[in-house]
């Protein structure tokens, strides 16, 4: 009796043990069919800047499909490139123009925005921002009267759209600059996942959009740059399956022969760089064209509207560092960003709703 | 061996192994793989004091194995062994240098050897001296886990010895 | 008595030992490993801890840039490229954040990155 009882328990034990190391075995398995998954990367240099790729996938097929659409994209929708569809548009001397749908769709979705920041954002800004040679290189103050000229041929709200074709009033340009990037992304994103890509990031010249999370299940970490010292990082943003884009007047701009440093965000209020006190602004949502422009309209308007903004609205979250160093995060975002070590002693404030 | 020597040492066991499962259910309180309390080598201290290495050794074995039969992390065991082994060898050796009333530098030694032979084990695994990096951490968090329980031991044996 | 003392000592030196030692692993700059890249293709990895002071020249489309290694630390030292934004850069001193220079598509990182991204 006395030995049944000792294998008994001997049997209990050993299945306790078992239990767990089943459990383990089972997760290896599926461990390993993900295995074929691996880390594939993509670099390139588009759209004026440089782009990266991670996606986990099994092979380099959605990477070659993505490059093909920024390239395609690019085409479309490039202000500088002769004979993109924005060109055809600008160059159209008041005639309608009939547009892909591609192009059309997003300059309708820009036009909402526009409409939505009630102009801090307009894509008709492309006279002045040429005037000012942010988009040749040619860097030049331009004189008030021209500058006052060329504001009566900034209006979002005289661009027309129809079903599949855009009308300009003569003597107006438009610019996709503040939004293709973010629609660029949003395409490779949802290109992904119906590649059945889980866990990809990509970087659009510092536009960075996420994917799920890593294939570990943590977070990606997204490095956010000090806007007064360009080459070091102020801080950590932990993210998953968002956005996460920065206006900043350091990524271009140039020194007037007055000495005064002029930033490549022009205000279509006055046609004048932007010069508010704000160093950068970092969108972070779910959707690239969004937070890329609302980063260029949120610099614009200044912080107390940009905040109302974030106020009034609940579809985005964001980060506003000032000239002076100090950094505004709200409420959704704080537990996610962290500031890294030299910048701990920096004036950190969090908006509530 | 005698069966009063026997019982004496399968209740050493069986309290070395409460004392693990019970450290077990403890939060880690430092979030690096094989950083812990060590609360059950009180026992081992104890026995080593009292018996001699075979005895403290067999212990020890049963202890591991039970232990990780008990929490189903059977590597764990393997790291165990590799520890516990070199630690009981090296607090062998250094018995006899020490007085009662420093009892806790044995345990800290014991600590130290524990760490070593597990990294051993670790490189033997996974085939890298990569893991020998940790080897500083876990010193330093095992000296002062070897002092704790050091003390804990030194108490124990010192009373135990009064009766 | 004596040999107390020695294994009291033996123990103090293991211990400091170990915490300088961690405390040393702790700050050691964990990204010494830099790519060099022009045009998206892998020019160089160079190990910035071993490398000795030198001058890399990196060409493309017949545009040059110098890079200088000095003190194990990497930097653009000439450009030929309009906006010298690389040369300005300085030093590269964040893991996370690369050396760019867009005219002439050169990237200087770290290899281990301490963020998956940078936004900029």
């Amino acid at each position: 009796m006395r030995k049944f009882v000792v294998i008994f328990v001997c049997c209990i034990l050993f299945f306790c043990g078992c239990a767990d190391s089943a459990h383990e075995s089972a997760s290896d398995i599926s461990a390993a069919q993900s295995d074929n998954v691996s880390l594939h990367t993509a670099e390139l240099f588009a759209m004026d800047t440089y782009m990266a790729l991670k996606a986990y996938c099994a092979d380099d097929k959605p990477l070659n499909s993505a490059q093909a659409i920024i390239e395609m994209l690019e085409k479309e929708l490039s202000v500088t490139l002769p004979d993109s569809d924005i060109s055809r548009l600008n160059n159209a001397q008041g005639e309608k123009i009939e547009l892909n749908c591609d192009c059309v769709e997003l300059i309708k979705n820009a036009l909402d925005l526009c409409e939505r920041t009630n102009g801090a954002l307009d894509i008709t800004i492309y006279p002045i921002l040429r005037e000012w040679g942010f988009t040749t290189g040619d860097y030049k103050i331009p004189t008030p009267e021209n500058i006052r000229s060329l504001l009566t041929n900034v209006n979002y709200s005289a661009v027309w759209a129809a079903e599949n074709s855009i009308q300009l009033p003569s003597g107006y340009m438009i610019d996709l600059g503040a939004v293709a990037k973010g629609y660029t992304s949003d395409k490779i994103i949802s290109l992904f996942k119906e590649n059945g890509i889980t866990s990809a990031i990509i970087s659009l010249g510092g536009n960075v959009h996420a994917l799920g999370s890593k294939p570990d299940g943590s977070a990606w970490k997204i490095a956010l740059t000090d806007p007064n010292l360009p080459q070091t990082y102020i801080g950590n943003l932990e993210i998953v399956d968002k956005a996460v884009i920065t206006s900043g007047s350091y990524e271009r701009y140039f020194t007037g022969d007055d000495g005064t440093r002029y930033c490549h965000i022009i205000s279509p209020f006055d046609g004048y760089p932007v010069n508010n006190g704000i160093a950068s602004v970092t969108v972070i949502g779910d959707s690239g064209v969004l937070c890329d422009a609302l980063s260029t309209a949120l610099f614009v308007m200044g912080k107390e509207a940009a905040v109302e903004h974030w106020r009034k609205y609940c579809d985005f979250e964001m980060i506003i560092i000032t000239d002076a160093g100090e950094i505004t995060v709200t409420e959704g975002i704080q537990s996610n960003f962290s500031l890294s070590r030299p910048y701990e002693q920096n004036k950190l404030e969090v908006i509530y709703r | 061996m005698d069966v009063r020597k026997l019982t004496k040492l399968s209740l050493l066991t069986s309290i070395a192994l409460v004392i693990f499962v019970i450290e077990l259910r403890l939060p880690n309180i430092v979030p690096i793989p094989g950083v812990k309390l060590g609360l059950a080598n009180i026992v081992t201290v104890y026995a080593l004091y009292n018996y001699g290495v075979r005895d403290t050794a067999m212990i020890c074995v049963v202890r591991i194995f039970l232990g990780s039969l008990f929490s189903g992390n059977l590597m764990a065991m393997l790291f165990g062994f590799g520890g516990s082994l070199l630690c009981i060898l090296g607090m062998s050796l250094l018995k006899r240098a020490v007085t009662d009333k420093y009892l806790w530098l044995l345990s800290i030694f014991g600590a130290v050897f524990h760490n070593i032979g597990q990294i051993a084990v670790a490189c033997a695994v996974m085939q890298t001296f990569a893991v020998i990096g940790y080897l500083p951490f876990l010193i330093v968090t095992g000296c002062i886990a070897g002092l704790f329980t050091g003390i804990c031991a030194q108490l124990l044996i010192l009373r135990m010895k009064k009766r | 008595m004596k040999k107390t003392v020695f294994l009291i000592t033996a123990c103090a030196v293991v211990f400091l030992a170990s915490a300088v030692i961690s405390v040393v692993m702790l700050n050691a700059p964990s990204g010494d490993i830099v790519k060099i890249k022009s045009d998206g293709e892998l020019l160089y990895t160079i190990d910035l801890s071993k490398s000795p002071n030198k001058t890399i020249v990196v060409e493309y489309n017949g545009k040059k840039n110098t890079l200088e290694i000095k003190d194990h630390k990497i930097r653009v030292l000439e450009a030929d490229c309009p906006d010298k934004v690389c040369v300005n850069a300085g030093w590269l001193d964040s893991t996370a954040i690369p050396i760019i220079c867009l005219p002439n598509k050169l990237i200087i990182e770290y290899e281990n990155n301490d963020a998956d991204a940078a936004a900029r």
